[in-house]
């Protein structure tokens, strides 16, 4: 795919993010910082026991202590399922049973936090002890304790051609493994906190969450309300990951809100983020790949298994290595979801990637050794191209529609203005590999497979490549929108639904209308988190933002624009083609002519039409007029990461060196913005790699280490900070000005890049989270 | 109990329980919302203000200790008129993305720049491993932080 000529006013400009100022000043809200008049305070009562049932409740202790205005139970909420988004829970707000601990069991309301807390205290339960799981593949046995009624074990979800079998018989050199993945936690800076107030029948809701519509969904199912008397009023986050979607602690709020008859506020602790939320989860994978003697891949044959802990309901996390692997003749991905008695398990950014994915990037490179053919050269022979057909193509037995129902229900005319379904429409990791090895002298620095560069006494340095692909939103749970409206005076107000959890996406939505509008980036103002005026959209998930609600803020931005020049026409231009007229900075004027004095500014136009007694309104409101193509048909994001990394093999430490981050998102919206979604998807990987994992109790399967004391993250002087990005620029079709997603591609990348270093610096292959210890019995048993 | 606590250049007093740490009565009484809250434990550092000048950690103080002591948070820093130097190199640098961190690691960053006005990229980024950024926003803060150095020594 060739970069398209172009030239953007306000698009590709690294401007400050809208919130810039009230970043650097502490003036920023988030959901913490919020109150309301007359709120009062609620706490959430924990399970000691990873799987219970509740024989007997009683309240009354709690209920008599004075300054408490009310307390929940399982009784006093409705019995429905609701599901966030992705699956990543499905269940009841409170249902009686307990399924790990630290699970919610009930609430109270206060007038202090220390009288609630008090509360929680005096409520007495009688509980009937179930036996419990811990351990995903005892879980999948039929006899295992059953956590859902339905039942441990979801479908399997399989992407499948050809015939795996003829692959093996192709192949001249087999590589397998054998990994189990532990768990990462979002281990979130910052909290969150829920404010819920009743008022006439109607919610109104303060969180910070990245889902804004998903939450309203969220509460609609679970209350069985209109959707029309819920408001949520999303908030920015710290750092989420994935982690503030719809949470049920922001469920319990609004029950206990209703049940207090006053605005509630619930605020989790730093703890209560990390052991009560959701994790990423815990994986292993079991699979081989096999190659000829000529480095061309004949089959790869993955079984993976995912734990769901007690409320996940996820089944696949493919969307990297099946496609980006996809060149091999024959494949076969079987990826089964299960519950345990552990925290809930969902998306951390680049669900998959870092696991099923990092395996089949290390099988990959074991093939690659066998053959004698360097890293980068595996890839550029083995990994998909733009064009090339993706493999991800078959129905999902959980969905409403399977992707072939809904393509086949598209018109054909519309269809024909769409990229090839089922194939990638933009963009692979071949030029990053290219770009990125020739700036990061690869050549010189890759000695050989398992060879370090440099030994200087118990310490070794070498080079290490990976790649990472995701997709770029999905759409299997409704379609996306947005509204633009011009103001009589000139000024632009964006509503679109997503997070601002520090992606920028606030910023680079008002870039992208600025740009299609053709007025100044000042000009434009965004609401991205209230429900009441933001159409619907997934929110901030799966690197939707800039592919599908950014498409929606262009489609809507073109609509109101093509109402403004009707207009314009109109009043201004003798009724001439709207075709005729462009905008720039605000001014209207009619294309070629270049000294017209005809240059009327919008507000101008807006104000002729106000004065209009005919006029329908003062005010212009675009939407998208057509529906957008299906992204998980034909997008992807890429990169791919190289670095140096140091081993010292007598402590067993490892430190990261050198880093080039190179990423193909389409156009580049932001330069500022993306260089820290690359660099901090780099740090979030790394972090996995070496450091981050759960621990969790053998007896109860209570989280050992929630908290930021005891779970390690990565700091300033352990990341190299000339750390450098490179962007190349494949134009996409369907995406804002040629854009697409971001945020995950570039943390698979960094696991298996640093991964791959570490066996090039020691010889021997750790596993995930290569800590000092881990790195220490591997070379002691090789 | 009665206490008078002198934030930003200005007396407030307060009528509080003893137990209360200084972060939550600076959030909670007198509204300093720049003062973040994460871990409570003094490890992630968002909570960073000066006393006396120096860099603690507001969370693990409480607040009687604060007494007699001059207080400054990111609220006295600059303000949005007129931002501190090293305000607006983390927003040249964008060095930050959720900027849950960031009132603590400017704090960290101004008593690093008073005690070390030319310091090497490496020293930075070893004196900013107090403070953690989960959304790794690192090469970014350790830039604004040499940039902040750069125009405050060209200040003096």
């Amino acid at each position: 795919m060739g970069v398209m000529e172009r030239k953007f006013s306000v698009v590709g400009k690294g401007v400050p993010v809208k919130d810039a100022k009230e970043k650097v000043t502490g003036s920023m809200k988030y959901a913490v910082d919020f109150t309301v008049q007359g709120m009062v305070h609620g706490k959430i009562l924990r399970s000691p026991h990873p799987h219970a049932r509740i024989r007997e409740i009683d309240t009354s202790k709690a209920e008599a202590l004075p300054g408490v205005y009310a307390v929940l139970t399982h009784k006093d909420v409705p019995q429905n399922d609701w599901e966030a988004a992705w699956f990543n829970r499905r269940g009841k707000v409170l249902d009686g049973v307990v399924r790990f601990v630290g699970d919610d069991v009930a609430a109270v309301a206060a007038k202090t936090e220390e009288i609630a807390e008090r509360a929680l205290s005096l409520i007495k339960i009688d509980y009937e002890i179930l036996p419990h799981v811990f351990d995903m593949e005892e879980a999948m046995k039929p006899e295992a304790p059953q956590i859902r009624v339905e039942g441990n074990r979801r479908d399997p979800y399989v992407v499948a051609w050809g015939d795996t079998s003829e692959g093996k018989d192709q192949a001249d050199v087999v590589a397998e493994c054998d990994v189990l993945y532990e768990s990462q936690q979002y281990a979130p800076l910052g909290r969150n906190a829920c404010i819920a107030e009743w008022n006439g029948g109607k919610v109104t809701v303060w969180t910070s969450s990245q889902t804004p519509s998903e939450l309203r969904d969220g509460i609609h199912e679970a209350l069985d309300i209109p959707l029309s008397k819920i408001r949520v009023m999303a908030m920015p986050c710290g750092s989420s990951f994935g982690q503030w979607w719809s949470v049920n602690f922001m469920l319990i709020t609004v029950c206990l809100a209703r049940k207090a008859g006053r605005p509630v506020k619930i605020e989790l602790d730093n703890e209560e983020c990390m052991v009560t939320v959701k994790r990423r989860h815990i994986e292993r994978t079991r699979g081989r790949m096999g190659c000829t003697k000529g480095g061309e891949l004949t089959f790869a044959e993955f079984d993976h298994i995912i734990d769901n802990g007690g409320y996940g309901f996820k089944d696949d996390v493919g969307f990297f290595c099946v496609d980006m692997w996809g060149k091999a003749r024959h494949g076969s991905y079987v990826v089964h979801g299960v519950n345990t008695n552990l925290l809930t398990a969902g998306c951390m950014r680049g669900v998959g990637d870092c696991t099923l994915g990092a395996s089949v990037e290390r099988v990959a490179d074991m093939l690659a050794e066998k053959v004698g053919l360097d890293p980068v050269e595996f890839r550029l022979k083995n990994q998909i191209r733009a064009g090339d057909e993706l493999r991800m193509q078959h129905s999902r037995s959980t969905m409403k529609q399977t992707m072939e129902e809904y393509a086949a229900s598209i018109p054909d005319e519309l269809k024909e203005s769409w990229p090839k379904l089922f194939h990638l429409s933009s963009g692979d990791t071949h030029e990053l590999l290219r770009q990125g090895s020739a700036k990061f002298d690869w050549k010189n620095r890759f000695k050989g497979w398992g060879k370090p560069h440099t030994i200087k006494g118990s310490l070794r340095r070498a080079v290490g490549v990976g790649t990472g692909a995701h997709v770029c939103g999905v759409e299997f749970e409704g379609a996306t929108s947005a509204i633009v409206r011009i103001n009589p005076d000139g000024s632009v107000k964006v509503h679109c639904s997503v997070g601002r959890q520090g992606q920028g996406s606030e910023t680079t939505q008002s870039q992208v209308a600025a740009e299609a509008l053709g007025v100044s980036f000042d000009m434009v103002e965004i609401e991205t988190g209230d429900t009441d005026s933001c159409p619907w959209s997934h929110g901030s998930l799966a690197s939707n933002t800039m592919y599908r609600v950014g498409w929606a803020t262009r489609a809507a931005a073109m609509d109101a624009r093509r109402q403004l020049l009707e207009v314009a026409c109109r009043e201004f231009f003798d009724s001439c083609e709207p075709s005729e007229l462009d905008i720039e900075e605000g001014v209207i004027f009619r294309k070629g002519i270049s000294r017209s004095n005809v240059r009327p500014t919008i507000s101008q136009v807006l104000n002729t039409f106000r004065s209009d007694t005919l006029g329908q309104t003062s005010s212009i409101t675009g939407r998208p007029a057509v529906p957008m193509p299906p992204a998980t048909t034909f997008a992807r994001h890429f990169a791919a990461h190289f670095a140096e990394v140091e081993v010292d093999i007598e402590s067993g430490e490892i430190k990261i060196i050198d880093y080039l981050a190179t990423q193909d998102s389409g156009t580049v919206v932001n330069p500022q913005v993306l260089k820290n979604q690359a660099i901090g998807g780099a740090i979030c990987g790394a972090g996995f790699a070496i450091y981050e994992h759960l621990v969790f109790d053998p007896e109860t399967g209570a989280i050992k280490n929630g908290n930021l004391l005891d779970y390690k993250l990565l700091r300033a002087a352990d990341f190299p900070s000339k750390a450098e990005v490179l962007f190349v620029e494949s134009y996409d079709p369907v995406g804002p000005f040629g854009a697409r997603g971001a945020g995950e591609a570039p943390i698979a990348a960094a696991v298996s890049a640093i991964s791959q270093a570490v066996y090039n610096a020691i010889g021997v292959r750790v596993d995930i989270p290569m800590t000092p210890e881990r790195v220490i019995r591997a070379l002691n048993h090789f | 109990m009665k206490l008078v606590l002198d934030v930003n250049g200005r007396n407030h007093e307060i009528e509080t329980a003893p137990d209360r740490t200084l972060a939550d009565v600076l959030r909670n009484e007198l509204g300093l919302i720049g003062v973040r809250v994460s871990c409570a434990e003094g490890e992630c550092g968002s909570c960073t203000i000066h006393a006396d000048g120096k860099p603690v950690t507001s969370c693990l103080m409480l607040a009687a200790q604060a007494r007699g002591k001059k207080l400054l948070t990111v609220e006295g820093l600059g303000e949005i008129e007129k931002l501190h130097p090293i305000q607006q190199a983390f927003i040249d640098e964008q060095g930050f993305q959720c900027a849950f961190c960031t009132p603590g690691f400017m704090m960290s960053a101004k008593a690093f720049l008073e005690e070390c006005p030319n310091p090497t990229e490496e020293e930075t980024a070893i004196a900013m491993s107090g403070n953690i950024c989960r959304c790794g926003a690192y090469p970014y803060i350790v830039k604004a932080v040499m940039k902040a150095a750069e125009q405050l020594r060209q200040e003096k």
